[in-house]
C-alpha cells in the first residue's frame, strides 16, 4: 500500500523528500523540544535561575542568568551563562560556559568552563534546562572540591573570608544596558 | 477794454432773454403774459395744505395756455423747478402728520395708525401730485422728492410698524380652512397697497415683507411639523403655501399684473425664495430632531422622507452631519448607554441615513465615531455575536427579517468598466469607500478587523449554551451554526461543529453506557481541545457522589480504553431527595450545592471553613455561601449564632420559609472563560516571556520583544497591541524604558 502511493506521488518529490524530510524531522523535533522545554522554564518560577534564546531565529543558541542561592557565598550575585545546544539533543548535553567570571573550584575562571557530572558522563535525556540551571545554582553553594578546575578555590573553599576577597575581585556586575 | 466787453455782453444776454420771454410781441405785452402765466401756473402747482383746502377750481384750458406760454418762453423747466422749492417750504405739513401718526403708533403700537399714515400720505401726495400731462420725468421728479422727503422724516419704529402692519394683512390668509370658507376671497385693502405702491415703499421695505412671510412660514412649519414624524409632510407644506400665501402674495408681489400668466411669471422669483426658505426650515427642524427620529425608526419614515427632499434643495448636509454627531456623542456614548442600545441605535442610523442618502457619504461620517467607540468597548463583541445567534428570547433582533442571509460582503474593488458608474458624492471623505458592506451585520462585523474575534466569542457562546441544554434538543443551536456558517465561512466555524457534534456523542456514549452498566449519572463528553477553556473550581464531590462517578468513568474506560474521562463537577445538575426524620425534600440543585447537602449526611454541624475545605478547598466563599443559602431557604439547614449550620432533622416552626434578606448573593457564575479572560490568561503567560528574555537578553528595543515573542506559542498581538501591553507593564513598575530600550525593572 505504502509503495502504491509512493509511486502514485510525483518523481520529483519522491526522490528528494525522504532525505530532507528527516534531517527536517529530527531538526523540527529538537526545535519542538526546546519550545517545550522554554514553555516549561517560563511557566515555573524557581527564583533565581531563567534562560532565553538568543534570538528566535535559532533555538539552539541560549543566555541563561543564575543568582546564587540564598546563604550562601555567592548570595545576591548574578551571573551570565550561554548554553550551546547539540543538533542531536536531548541525546548528547548541551555545552554551558560562564559568560560572568566565576570564582569557584568547579569553573575556569578565564574560560568559564563548568566540570559537572550531570553536564559530561551522566548526562541523560530526561534532563532539561530547567534541571541543568537547577543544578548549577546548587553547584555554586556546594562545589565538588574533589575534581577541581580552579585549584586555587578549592584550596581557600574553606575559608569564607578569603573566598570571598577572591571572589569579588573577579567578579563583575552583569550590564543590563550592555549589548548582548 | 475789460468793461466794455463785459457790458456788451450782459447787454446781449439781457436783449435775447427779453426777445424769449417777450415773444417778439409788441412793447412788453409778452412780457407781462409770461408774468401772468407763470403766476397764475405757480399758484396751480403750489402744494396746498389738505387740511384746509382751497375751493379755487382752475378751468382746464386757463392751465393749458399758461403752460403753454411758459413752454413757449422755454421756461418748465424753471417752473417746476419753483414747484419743488415750494414742496420743501409746504414739507412740514407732512412731517406734522407723521409725527402725529407715528406718535399715536408708539402709543398704541396698533399697526392700524401706520395703514393710517399711510392713507394720509397717500392724500398729500396725490394732492401735491402735478397731473400727468405734465410727462414722466416731471413725475418721476416729484415723487423722488416727496419719497425722499418722506423717509427722511419717518421714525425709527416706522418699521417695526410696518412689519406688524404687513404681518396683520397676512393673517387672514394663513388659516387654510377659514379662507375655504370664505371661498378663497379676502379682505385685500387695496387702497392700502395702493398707497404703498406710490409711497414707494413696495420697494424700500421688500425685505420687511418678505421677513414676515419668511416667519409665518417658518411658525406654520414648526407647529404642524414639530415632533410629527409619521407622515411626510412636505406636500401639506406645499399645499399651504399655494393655498394661503400665493393668494397674498398677489398683492405686494404681482402688482399690475394683466392675468394669471403674469402674475405666475411675477411670482416666480419670490415664490422659488419662499419655497426654498420651507425647505429650510423644515431641514433644520428635522436635524434638530434627527436623533429621536432615528430612535422611532422605522415610525418616522415619513420625517426622513421629508428631511431627504430637503436635503436636494438645501446643502444641509455637513450641519445634518454635525448634528448628529454632536447628538450621538453627548447622547448615546457615554458609559451610561447599554452596548446593546448603542448597537440598535448605530444599526438604526445606519438604516436612517441610508434611506437618506443611499450612497453612504452621510452614514460613512457619522458612524465613524460610533465605530471607534463600540471597539473599545469590551462586551461589543459579544453583543453582536449574541444578536447573530440571535437570541429568541430578546425577541428583536439587529439584522433585519427580510434581511436575505449572505456571505459577509467584502470590500471590493471599483469597476470603472461599469456603464453605470458614478463618481463618489462631492463630500465624501478621502477615505470613503463606496462599495462597502451593505447589510447590516457586515457593517457590524467590520467594526473590527479581523473575524477571528467574532468566531472566538461565537465559540465562547455556544459553550454557554450548550452547557445551558438540558433536554437534549440542539436543533436551535445547529440552525444557529448553519447560519453562521453562511456568513462567516465553513472553515472558521469547523470548531463549532465539533463542539456540536461533542453533544449529540456524547448523548450516544452515555446511552451506551448505560446499556452495559445502569447509572444515575448521565455525562456531557467534550473534546478539550475545541472546547474554550471551562472556568471553575476544582469541585471534589463527596463519598457518595464520588463513587457514582468512578463506576461511570468505569464504563466510560471499557467503552473507549484510550480515553480518559476528566470531570468538570461543577458544570452539572444534580436532582436529589434529602431524606429527613420528618420530611423528604426533593430539589434540583448545582453540584456544589448537593456536595454540601451530602456532606451534612456525614455530620449534623459544619462552619463554612469546614465544608470549602471537604469539597477541595478551592471553592469562594460567595459561592460556597450561595450553596448554603439554599439550603436555608428550603429549611433544611440554619445558621446558628456562632457560624456554625445545622442540620435540621425535625423542621422548625416557621422555618420552612426564612427571612428574604439572605437572597442569593451572586449571579450564577459563567462557567465558559470569555475571550477577555482567555486573553488575560495568554498575556500572563507572554509577560513571562517578555520577562524570561529581558533577564537573560539584557535591555531589547520594542521590535525585538516583538520577533522573540513568535517563540511563544500562538503569539498573535501586533506591535501596537505589544506597546500597549509593555506600557501597562511600565505603569505598574515591573520595566522601565530608557531610549527605546526596555529593562526589568529591580
Amino acid at each position: 500500500m505504502e509503495q502504491l502511493t509512493s509511486s502514485l506521488a510525483p518523481p520529483r518529490a519522491s526522490t528528494k523528500q525522504p532525505a530532507q524530510g528527516a534531517s527536517q524531522d529530527a531538526a523540527g523535533s529538537v526545535t519542538k523540544r526546546l519550545s517545550s522545554e522554554l514553555m516549561t522554564l517560563m511557566m515555573s518560577s524557581f527564583p533565581g535561575i531563567s534562560a532565553f534564546p538568543k534570538s528566535d531565529a535559532n533555538l539552539f543558541e541560549w543566555a541563561g542568568t543564575i543568582e546564587g542561592a540564598s546563604a550562601t557565598i555567592y548570595a545576591g550575585l548574578r551571573f551570565k551563562i550561554s548554553i550551546s545546544f547539540p543538533p542531536n539533543y536531548p541525546y548528547a548535553a548541551p555545552t554551558i560556559k560562564f559568560d560572568t567570571p566565576c570564582y569557584h573550584p568547579n569553573v575556569d575562571l578565564t574560560g568559564g568552563a563548568i566540570c559537572l557530572d550531570i553536564l559530561q558522563d551522566k548526562w541523560s535525556a530526561v534532563y532539561s534546562v530547567q534541571t541543568i540551571l537547577l543544578s548549577l545554582q546548587s553547584l555554586l553553594g556546594e562545589p565538588n572540591n574533589a575534581s577541581p578546575l580552579n585549584p586555587d578555590a578549592a584550596r581557600i573553599w574553606d575559608k569564607p573570608g578569603e573566598f570571598k576577597t577572591q571572589l569579588m575581585k573577579f567578579y563583575r556586575p552583569i550590564n543590563e544596558d550592555g549589548p548582548i | 477794454m475789460t468793461s466794455q466787453s463785459g457790458r456788451s455782453q450782459i447787454l446781449a444776454t439781457w436783449q435775447e432773454a427779453f426777445t424769449r420771454l417777450n415773444a417778439n410781441q409788441p412793447g412788453i405785452t409778452g412780457l407781462m403774459n409770461f408774468t401772468k402765466a407763470w403766476k397764475f401756473a405757480r399758484e396751480y402747482l403750489y402744494p396746498i395744505d389738505i387740511n384746509n383746502p382751497s375751493t379755487k377750481v382752475y378751468a382746464a384750458h386757463e392751465v393749458r395756455t399758461a403752460f403753454e406760454v411758459l413752454g413757449k418762453a422755454r421756461r418748465l423747466a424753471a417752473i417746476f423747478e419753483a414747484f419743488l422749492e415750494d414742496m420743501r417750504t409746504q414739507q412740514h405739513l407732512i412731517t406734522r402728520d407723521v409725527n402725529h401718526h407715528m406718535s399715536l403708533h408708539e402709543e398704541t403700537s396698533d399697526p392700524r395708525a401706520v395703514a393710517d399714515l399711510v392713507y394720509r400720505l397717500t392724500e398729500w401726495h396725490s394732492a401735491w401730485e402735478p397731473g400727468q400731462e405734465f410727462g414722466h420725468q416731471v413725475l418721476s421728479a416729484f415723487n423722488h422728492t416727496f419719497q425722499t422727503h418722506v423717509f427722511s422724516v419717518l421714525p425709527a419704529s416706522f418699521s417695526s410698524g410696518f412689519k406688524s402692519l404687513i404681518d396683520m394683512t397676512l393673517q387672514p390668509y394663513l388659516d387654510k380652512e377659514e379662507s375655504r370658507s370664505r371661498g378663497g376671497e379676502y379682505p385685500a385693502d387695496l387702497r392700502l397697497w395702493a398707497g404703498f405702491e406710490c409711497l414707494g415703499m413696495l420697494e424700500r421695505y421688500e425685505s420687511l415683507i418678505s421677513s414676515v412671510c419668511y416667519e409665518a412660514i417658518e411658525k406654520h412649519v414648526w407647529d404642524k411639523c414639530a415632533r410629527s414624524w409619521a407622515e411626510p409632510e412636505l406636500v401639506n407644506l406645499r399645499e399651504w403655501i399655494t393655498d394661503c400665501i400665493v393668494p397674498w402674495m398677489l398683492l405686494p408681489y404681482a402688482r399690475g399684473a394683466r392675468n394669471s400668466e403674469e402674475a405666475k411669471v411675477m411670482l416666480q422669483g419670490v415664490g422659488a425664495r419662499f419655497d426654498f426658505h420651507m425647505c429650510k426650515t423644515l431641514c433644520d427642524l428635522r436635524i434638530g430632531e434627527i436623533f429621536d427620529i432615528i430612535v422611532d425608526y422605522p415610525d418616522s419614515k415619513g420625517a426622513l422622507q421629508d428631511l431627504k427632499e430637503c436635503l436636494q434643495r438645501v446643502d444641509q448636509r455637513s450641519q445634518l452631519v454635525l448634528a448628529l454627531r454632536r447628538a450621538n456623542a453627548r447622547r448615546l456614548l457615554h458609559p451610561g448607554a447599554d452596548t446593546k442600545d448603542i448597537l440598535a441605535q448605530y444599526v438604526s442610523i445606519m438604516r436612517c441615513l441610508r434611506f437618506i442618502d443611499p450612497p453612504g457619504v452621510l452614514l460613512h461620517k457619522v458612524a465613524d465615531p460610533i465605530r471607534k467607540y463600540l471597539r473599545g468597548r469590551p462586551d461589543t463583541i459579544r453583543c453582536i455575536v449574541a444578536n447573530l445567534v440571535g437570541d429568541k428570547e430578546s425577541g428583536d433582533s439587529l439584522a433585519d427579517v427580510d434581511e436575505p442571509v449572505q456571505p459577509l460582503s467584502q470590500v471590493q474593488l471599483e469597476d470603472y468598466s461599469d456603464p453605470n458608474w458614478e463618481p463618489e458624492p462631492i463630500d465624501a471623505g478621502p477615505d470613503f469607500r463606496k462599495n462597502k458592506p451593505s447589510d447590516t451585520i457586515s457593517t457590524l462585523v467590520s467594526i473590527y478587523d479581523s473575524k477571528d474575534l467574532f468566531v472566538k466569542e461565537l465559540q465562547v457562546l455556544l459553550a454557554q449554551r450548550l452547557l445551558l441544554v438540558q433536554d437534549g434538543n440542539f436543533d436551535n443551536e445547529r440552525r444557529n451554526i448553519e447560519i453562521l456558517k453562511v456568513r462567516f465561512g465553513e472553515a472558521q466555524l469547523q470548531v463549532c461543529e465539533v463542539m456540536l457534534k461533542d453533544m449529540t456523542d456524547s448523548k450516544r456514549i452515555d446511552q451506551h453506557i448505560q446499556t452495559q452498566n445502569e447509572c444515575v449519572l448521565h455525562s456531557t463528553i467534550i473534546s478539550r481541545h475545541f472546547w474554550p477553556p471551562l472556568q471553575g473550581n476544582k469541585l471534589i464531590m463527596p463519598t457518595q457522589f464520588k463513587e457514582v462517578q468512578d463506576q461511570y468513568a468505569n464504563g466510560f474506560a471499557e467503552f473507549k480504553p484510550d480515553k480518559k474521562l476528566h470531570w468538570l463537577p461543577q458544570l452539572g445538575t444534580i436532582t436529589l431527595e434529602v431524606e429527613l426524620q420528618d420530611r423528604t425534600i426533593e430539589a434540583e440543585v448545582t453540584p456544589l450545592e448537593a456536595a454540601v447537602i451530602g456532606l451534612f449526611g456525614e455530620k449534623d454541624r459544619w462552619t463554612t471553613e469546614a465544608l470549602t475545605s471537604s469539597v477541595g478547598g478551592t471553592i469562594e466563599e460567595s459561592a460556597m455561601t450561595k450553596a448554603l443559602n439554599k439550603w436555608v431557604n428550603l429549611g433544611v439547614i440554619k445558621e446558628n449564632e456562632g457560624g456554625e449550620f445545622i442540620l435540621l432533622e425535625i423542621q422548625e416552626e416557621g422555618g420552612a420559609k426564612p427571612t428574604a434578606s439572605r437572597q442569593a448573593v451572586m449571579e450564577e457564575a459563567p462557567s465558559v472563560m470569555t475571550v477577555e479572560q482567555q486573553q488575560a490568561e495568554q498575556m500572563k503567560v507572554y509577560w513571562r516571556f517578555i520577562e524570561g528574555m529581558l533577564t537573560n537578553l539584557g535591555s531589547l528595543p520594542l521590535d525585538r520583544i516583538q520577533t522573540m515573542l513568535r517563540i511563544a506559542p500562538g503569539y498573535d498581538k501586533t506591535v501596537e497591541q505589544l506597546a500597549a501591553f509593555m506600557e501597562a507593564a511600565r505603569r505598574e513598575g515591573l520595566v522601565t524604558v530608557h531610549g527605546a530600550h526596555w529593562k526589568l525593572n529591580r
